[in-house]
């Protein structure tokens, strides 16, 4: 009798733990009785494809919230880093090459913040703040406020192969969001970086080279945000400066629903992606419904909103 | 009031390994702005001893400690370390120098599991190829048994914002005592805990000691705090040294009045 009581326990113990994604598996069989197209394993892979996007940058983005600060400059890197990567490969680079330099610039990027958050402690609403208006602006200048497209055909591969029914794309993303999870929680700087985001004085005071440890989370963050723009770039043909704009909020607002915490220390990455692909879901949803462009904004932002109350409500409920 | 209950690690003549002290400042001094916290401050610790730090509230003992452990620089002065000339550049550097400090406000990270606050700044890992992974289990096996040795267990899997005062207490001291240091240092450690946690931690740090001669330095409100343990006193008042004994030749009263600047 006691063991079965204890073993319920731990099934609803692990399942709260998970809840993001019953939470977006139960929203997304709920909305498939309105949206039947939802079945179609067509559309269901389209989901999965389009989620990943917003799911890179959901995980660049944790990395940072993880460590009690934020980064605005995601989505100006998502198109600046595959502009340079570009603009290298039109005056010669190889493509692997301009692929490496894409990420190296992201990581670059991610550096820069890091190193001015911790040395001259600027906050970094404002410093990725600034950081995306620069970028911006500089892919503005690059591209003359045009598309950039002509992209060389290896470098969509990512966004064209298929294995078999599914495409690259998706073992892509698992791949890399497996190795984000795995870093987050089974590596001595993953760990550290809840530590800090739990409190950074205590970590200080027992050794842990604390501005290191923000300053990765950056270049984590810079980095995802590169394979992001990436993958993006890949799968629509171009680089603009404005295309992975829209994903700004949704990409704060998906590791918020999956229940990290904003003053850090607390979370977990895998339910970060439920996270984004609930807010991918609710998008489409929108879309398929018939929403017109006006109000399109407003409804997407309305249920990121009630999601986000759900979650908050469900965590003063249950205490986790 | 008098303590003689040192005597069996007073008379360790013999088993002295090192001629010199491990530990010896000279002249150190703090400011905080206009703030003198410390002035011309000069002690020796000699390898395996405890010397205890009274004082009133704000003489500087915390301060001291701080110094010793790499959290603040010292203004003026110097610190040898086994007759090296030292600068504590971070809490990191002094670590890996040997010094384990536990505050007077346990740096505990609240929201994170006990193991893990045991383990925080020297995880231990596990190779699988070329990558360290850390060793969660082992983690978590050895912080149980470090806590259990006070007779004291709980679980290390509770946060630690779920723990009483001298649970988080225990916690800290144990997680320094496990770093195996050279010098520990230990603000105020007895505030808070039972007479029976108290007397079990000075156990453990004594059989620490004659394992490792590990010296320790030990602050307190109050010389019958920790009269028992110690083999020497340093009196602080104001951020000056304004006595220096043996435990044989302390006097609790005289310790009191010196420290509250009663003595002329
Ligand atoms: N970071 C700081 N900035 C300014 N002044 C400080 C700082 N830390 C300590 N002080 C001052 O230095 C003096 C010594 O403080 P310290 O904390 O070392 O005292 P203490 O002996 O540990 O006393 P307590 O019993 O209160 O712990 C006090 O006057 C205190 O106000
Ligand atoms: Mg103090």
């Amino acid at each position: 009798m006691k063991s079965a009581r204890y073993l319920f326990g731990a099934v609803r113990a692990k399942s709260m733990e998970y809840y993001t994604w019953l939470l977006f598996i139960g929203i997304y069989l709920a909305t498939g009785l309105f949206v039947p197209t939802l079945f179609i394993p067509a559309t269901f892979l389209n989901v999965l494809v389009q989620g990943t996007t917003v799911g890179l940058l959901s995980i660049g983005m944790a990395f940072v919230m993880l460590v009690g600060e934020i980064d605005l400059s995601v989505v100006a890197v998502a198109s600046f880093a595959p502009m340079a990567g570009i603009l290298a490969w039109e005056i010669g680079l190889p493509v692997p090459a301009a692929i490496l330099l894409t990420l190296l610039v992201g990581v670059g990027v991610g550096l820069f913040n890091g190193l001015l958050i911790t040395k001259l402690r600027i906050p970094s609403l404002v410093q990725t703040c600034a950081m995306w208006w620069m970028l911006a602006g500089i892919v503005l200048v690059a591209t003359r406020g045009m598309a950039k497209a002509g992209l060389p055909n290896s470098w969509m591969q990512l966004g064209r192969v298929f294995i078999g029914p599914i495409p690259l794309l998706v073992f892509f993303f698992i791949i890399v969001v497996s190795a984000a999870v795995i870093f987050a929680r089974r590596t001595v700087t993953g760990r550290r970086l809840y530590l800090v985001g739990g409190n950074s004085e205590a970590c200080s005071a027992m050794g842990i080279p604390v501005d290191r440890i923000r300053i990765i989370a950056f270049m984590t963050s810079g980095l995802f945000s590169a394979l992001a723009g990436y993958a993006l770039s890949a799968r629509m043909g171009f680089v603009s400066a404005r295309f992975a704009v829209e994903w700004l909020m949704p990409a704060i607002a998906a590791p918020v629903i999956a229940g990290l915490s904003l003053t850090g220390g607390r979370g977990n990455l895998i339910n970060v992606v439920a996270g984004a692909y609930l807010v991918q879901l609710i998008v489409i949803v929108v879309r398929a419904g018939g929403v017109s462009g006006y109000s399109y904004e407003f409804v997407q932002g309305l249920l990121v909103f009630i999601a986000i109350l759900v979650d908050t409500v469900r965590r003063r409920v249950t205490g986790l | 009031m008098r303590c003689n209950f040192c005597e069996d690690y007073q008379d360790r003549g013999p088993n002295m390994k090192k001629a010199g002290p491990i530990l010896q400042v000279t002249g150190l001094s703090k400011n905080f702005g206009t703030l003198r916290a410390l002035s011309n401050i000069s002690f020796e610790l000699a390898g395996g001893k405890i010397l205890g730090l009274v004082g009133d509230n704000g003489a500087g003992r915390s301060t001291l400690l701080r110094i010793l452990s790499g959290g603040l620089q010292p203004s003026g002065g110097q610190i040898y370390l086994e007759g090296k000339a030292t600068r504590f550049k971070s809490p990191a550097d002094a670590m890996k120098k040997g010094i384990a400090i536990t505050y007077q406000f346990s740096q505990l990270v609240d929201i994170a599991k006990v193991w893990e606050n045991f383990f925080m700044g020297r995880e231990l890992t596990k190779r699988i190829g070329p990558l360290a992974f850390l060793d969660v289990q082992k983690m978590k096996h050895l912080a149980a048994g470090a806590i259990a040795k006070y007779g004291h267990t709980f679980d290390v899997e509770r946060e630690a914002r779920e723990l009483s005062g001298g649970q988080r207490r225990l916690l800290a001291i144990s997680r320094a005592i496990q770093a195996n240091p050279k010098i520990f240092l230990m603000d105020e450690p007895t505030h808070g805990l039972s007479k029976r946690v108290i007397n079990e931690i000075f156990d453990l740090l004594r059989k620490t000691k004659e394992a490792s001669d590990t010296s320790i330095i030990i602050t307190a409100q109050w010389y019958e705090q920790v009269c028992d343990f110690v083999d020497e006193v340093i009196v602080l008042r104001r951020g000056e040294v304004v006595g220096h004994f043996d435990a044989e030749s302390a006097d609790g009263g005289q310790v009191f009045k010196l420290a509250m600047g009663l003595t002329p």
